[in-house]
């Protein structure tokens, strides 16, 4: 129950005292993401590089999140964290409260990954039937929901040719569905628009709209500003390692004025200077 | 570690079996030449028949393990390098669950491999009326799957230190010269001293024995050979479980903290 309720008139004690006890419930809820002071590297000795040095954020339900960087920031490797495909050289990644990599934490979890390439030797249907199997659902399920989810994604001719066959747009297309088949709470794009042309680009904002409006978590990174813009409530800017901003998109339009996004991005990592 | 998860792995291990299409031609040789070799006559001179029978024995075995090295050194590798690991690692998945479904699947398509050889051997010895002994012929496909799951294990071993190529060379050389090895060991604690002979022990039990697995001689010459006893086959098939898992459980340990 909502601490707006229209049964309680507003002011009124017994809604003050509801509006408490929701939001003493709502403490308890952890964040959907919550990353802290996370350090990762890669390789060892003199060849060690730091790729994260020390970042923290958290995610709540509903949210919709653009993780942005310039190529070599290290948002690739967050993703990676969060997901438990590297292990941090210090600092704690967890998702709905449970610690990144566990299979609970990957239960309400739909993933998007930089390079969509999937089974040659399988269909496009076998391919969300294997991924739906995977994540527990049974097959009149998958029968009913791999028809809806091929059509979402433009794919709706294309469930029983070879993945062979695709081209990369198709295949990312046919990754945003894998991503979507057991309807996650949490959806992790990393580098969302990759391989696609401007319709595709036009269809994929439609759906992550879509999944906003039905209350699920989003987060992605990407290059294009303009998918950030369009599609965020709130931006986190990383640079060489270092979290650089973190803000509502409100706030940072605001405080870009005339200039563009692109612009004020550019400007803001040349002014960072990592230790 | 829910068995769906693993069944649905395994699954996705059969399809590619089914659809590339080098396993076709593994088997579409193998099988010509069991048929070619159980098929010759020699003018009715029983010893050269036998020879010829036991040859086709030895290339189901050698077809069979073939496919398998190549099946299951790739199953790994090529996750990593096709990069379709992240997905499906994103799913619900244990990482002990994955390398499990992967080993079930290349079993069973080894199991298949071998059920399919032995109907072609059976068919061409009851066309040319050369007999079977079928206990004898039942025990050695089993210990031949037992190879199966020593090789996969091994296999999947291989293939989380090097690449695929590396892995399916050092498969198939393994394969091969097991049995000479076997051999050699055996006149190295023959000729050695007390050193000598600890280390041609020791070797002796660290390193699976692939021939104990091959009963085709026995197979041919059944009139002289009874079937093994339970206990020995028991004792044999415990031997392969202890070496797959062995060599399973180094696959999974090397995986379980790898950085993807």
């Amino acid at each position: 129950m909502s601490p707006h309720d229209r049964s309680f008139h507003p002011g009124s004690p017994l809604a003050d005292l509801h509006r408490v006890q929701y939001d003493e419930r709502m403490s308890d809820v952890p964040p959907v993401i919550d990353v802290q002071n996370l350090h990762a590297s890669y390789g060892s000795g003199k060849q060690k590089k730091d790729a994260l040095k020390g970042i923290t954020f958290t995610v709540q339900a509903g949210e919709c999140v653009g993780f942005i960087g310039g190529n070599g920031a290290g948002k690739s490797t967050t993703m990676k964290h969060l997901l438990g495909f590297r292990f941090p050289d210090q600092g704690t990644v967890s998702l709905f409260g449970e610690p990144a990599g566990s299979v609970e934490s990957r239960k309400r979890l739909g993933y998007l990954p930089e390079v969509s390439l999937y089974y040659p030797f399988m269909k496009a249907r076998e391919l969300l039937e294997f991924y739906g199997g995977l994540s527990g659902l049974e097959k009149p399920v998958l029968k009913e929901r791999i028809p809806v989810l091929l059509e979402k994604v433009g794919l709706s001719d294309q469930g029983e040719i070879l993945l062979k066959h695709f081209s990369k747009g198709m295949q990312q297309r046919l990754g945003i569905a894998q991503s979507m088949i057991a309807e996650p709470d949490l959806l992790i794009y990393d580098e969302l628009a990759s391989g696609l042309d401007p319709l595709g680009r036009h269809d994929l904002r439609n759906l992550l709209l879509d999944l906003k409006e039905q209350g699920k978590t989003v987060f992605f990174s990407s290059h294009e500003l303009g998918e950030v813009e369009r599609l965020c409530d709130r931006v986190i800017l990383i640079h060489q390692g270092l979290l650089v901003r973190d803000a509502s998109l409100q706030s940072l339009l605001e405080e870009c004025g005339d200039r563009s996004l692109e612009t004020f991005f550019i400007e803001t990592i040349s002014e960072t200077t990592p230790p | 570690m829910s068995p769906k998860v693993i069944h649905c792995i395994a699954k996705g291990v059969w399809l590619e079996a089914i659809r590339r299409k080098e396993i076709y031609v593994i088997v579409s040789i193998g099988c010509l030449m069991i048929l070619a070799f159980t098929r010759i006559r020699f003018f009715g001179l029983d010893g050269l028949s036998k020879f010829h029978r036991e040859t086709a024995l030895n290339l189901m075995s050698m077809c069979t393990a073939l496919t398998v090295v190549i099946l299951a050194s790739r199953q790994l590798p090529l996750e990593f390098t096709r990069r379709t690991i992240y997905p499906l690692l994103a799913r619900p998945v244990p990482r002990g669950g994955f390398v499990l479904g992967k080993w079930i699947g290349v079993v069973s398509a080894g199991l298949f491999c071998l059920l399919l050889f032995l109907c072609i051997y059976l068919i061409a010895c009851l066309v040319l009326g050369a007999p079977v002994h079928l206990t004898l012929l039942l025990q050695h496909t089993w210990l031949q799957l037992c190879m199966v799951m020593v090789m996969t294990s091994i296999c999947f071993w291989l293939s989380m230190l090097c690449d695929f190529d590396a892995s399916v060379t050092f498969g198939i050389l393994f394969y091969f010269t097991s049995t000479v090895f076997s051999n050699f060991l055996q006149e190295v604690h023959e000729a050695s001293g007390p050193v000598g002979q600890t280390a041609a022990r020791l070797l002796n039990i660290v390193i699976p024995h692939l021939s104990l697995f091959n009963l085709s001689p026995k197979v041919v010459h059944g009139d002289f050979w009874p079937p093994l006893e339970v206990g020995v086959m028991i004792q044999l098939s415990l031997y392969a479980f202890g070496f797959a898992l062995i060599f399973l459980s180094a696959a999974w340990l090397q995986f379980r903290r790898r950085a993807l």
